[in-house]
């Protein structure tokens, strides 16, 4: 399905983007990323961190693309990653992948199973590949959302 | 609830016949079609004699190894595999999901509801892999098996000497796993005792 066909059924909204919350997004990815790495945590913490930063890629990609989830629909997560393929043309193995990741956190979140140490570190790592893959696709298509203002 | 072609045949032959029938051109050496289906090298062993002597299989010894495959020229192949495909259980359709990583798996098995019988129609498939597949590799083999299950397929793997240690170590999570009751998709309790 195409975002704009997205837009129509309801699961997003029009958006106008600017540099100053493209920013902001990259910055907390970036946060969230360098927590995961803190020592001790939990394999549920690790991974629901990654989990963050992989929504805000996400999120930056899809208001560059002109559009915003519309939280107040169910199923806004994997509309999230459902949009990736669309935004950052990313390739079916990867998105299913994420999507993957995306229910071991929807079981972990609703029924209280716990996150195994492979799944997390997985998790971390296809954040950290996301957040290049997204700065890379802004540098190449919207350059102009990179820019501080003066 | 077993699935037909095990109410039929039952859980040995059906175990054999799907990882067989399923996959017609790749011949199984007989210790890892006992490794796959966790069925004992003697129940086996009576099981695959039978089906080759009834032209279900044919028997291929290179050396000192021998394999097993499916006779393409039975009679009934079409309808042998065509049942098999048709009817096979939600373990059959897992373990032929996974058989080409077969040789980086050394146990798996699912867990959760579905394997408690306490699932509804939508309940997701949980599934743990040990051995050295990487997780990627897992999502993408299950892929066509949620689409034939109408259901979500959730794999989590590990290594295996790690699974044994954090359970030796009474680890929350494999603890909790081990807990519960599993259906085995490859391997059996007695790999994993």
């Amino acid at each position: 399905m195409s975002l704009d066909n997205l837009a129509r059924i309801g699961q997003l909204k029009a958006h106008t983007p600017n540099a100053a919350e493209t920013l902001r997004l990259l910055a907390s990815a970036e946060r969230f990323l360098k927590d995961a790495h803190v020592a001790g945590l939990s394999d549920e913490t690790r991974f629901n961190v990654g989990y963050n930063a992989i929504m805000q890629c996400a999120l930056v990609a899809l208001m560059a693309s002109g559009y915003r989830p519309a939280t107040s629909v169910p199923g806004h997560h994997q509309t999230m990653i459902q949009s990736l393929p669309l935004t950052l043309a990313l390739s079916k193995d990867d998105w299913l992948v994420l999507d993957a990741l995306r229910r071991k956190r929807n079981i972990n979140d609703y029924s209280g199973d716990l996150i195994d140490p492979e799944s997390a570190s997985e998790c971390v790592a296809r954040a950290t590949a996301l957040l290049a893959t997204t700065r890379r696709w802004l540098k190449q298509h919207h350059p102009q959302l990179l820019e501080q203002a003066k | 609830m077993k699935s037909l072609i095990s109410h039929l045949l039952g859980d040995t032959r059906t175990a054999i016949l799907a990882v067989l029938l399923l996959r017609p051109d790749e011949p199984q050496h007989v210790r890892e079609l006992a490794r796959l289906t966790g069925v004992s090298p003697g129940t086996l062993h009576r099981e695959l004699t039978a089906l080759e002597s009834l032209g279900v299989l044919r028997r291929n010894a290179v050396g000192r190894q021998v394999f097993f495959a499916a006779n393409r020229e039975c009679p009934v192949f079409e309808e042998l595999a065509g049942l098999v495909r048709k009817t096979a259980g939600l373990v059959d359709v897992v373990r032929n999901a996974l058989l080409p990583h077969a040789s980086r798996i050394g146990a798996a098995f699912i867990y959760g509801s579905v394997a408690a019988g306490t699932e509804t129609s939508r309940s997701d498939v949980d599934v743990m892999i040990l051995g050295e597949l990487p997780f990627a590799d897992a999502v993408k083999a299950l892929a066509p098996a949620q689409a034939s299950l109408r259901r979500e397929v959730n794999p989590t793997v590990m290594k295996s000497a790690e699974f044994l240690r954090k359970r030796r170590a009474k680890d929350n999570f494999v603890t909790t796993v081990w807990k519960a009751p599993r259906l085995w998709v490859i391997g059996s309790d007695h790999e994993l005792g």
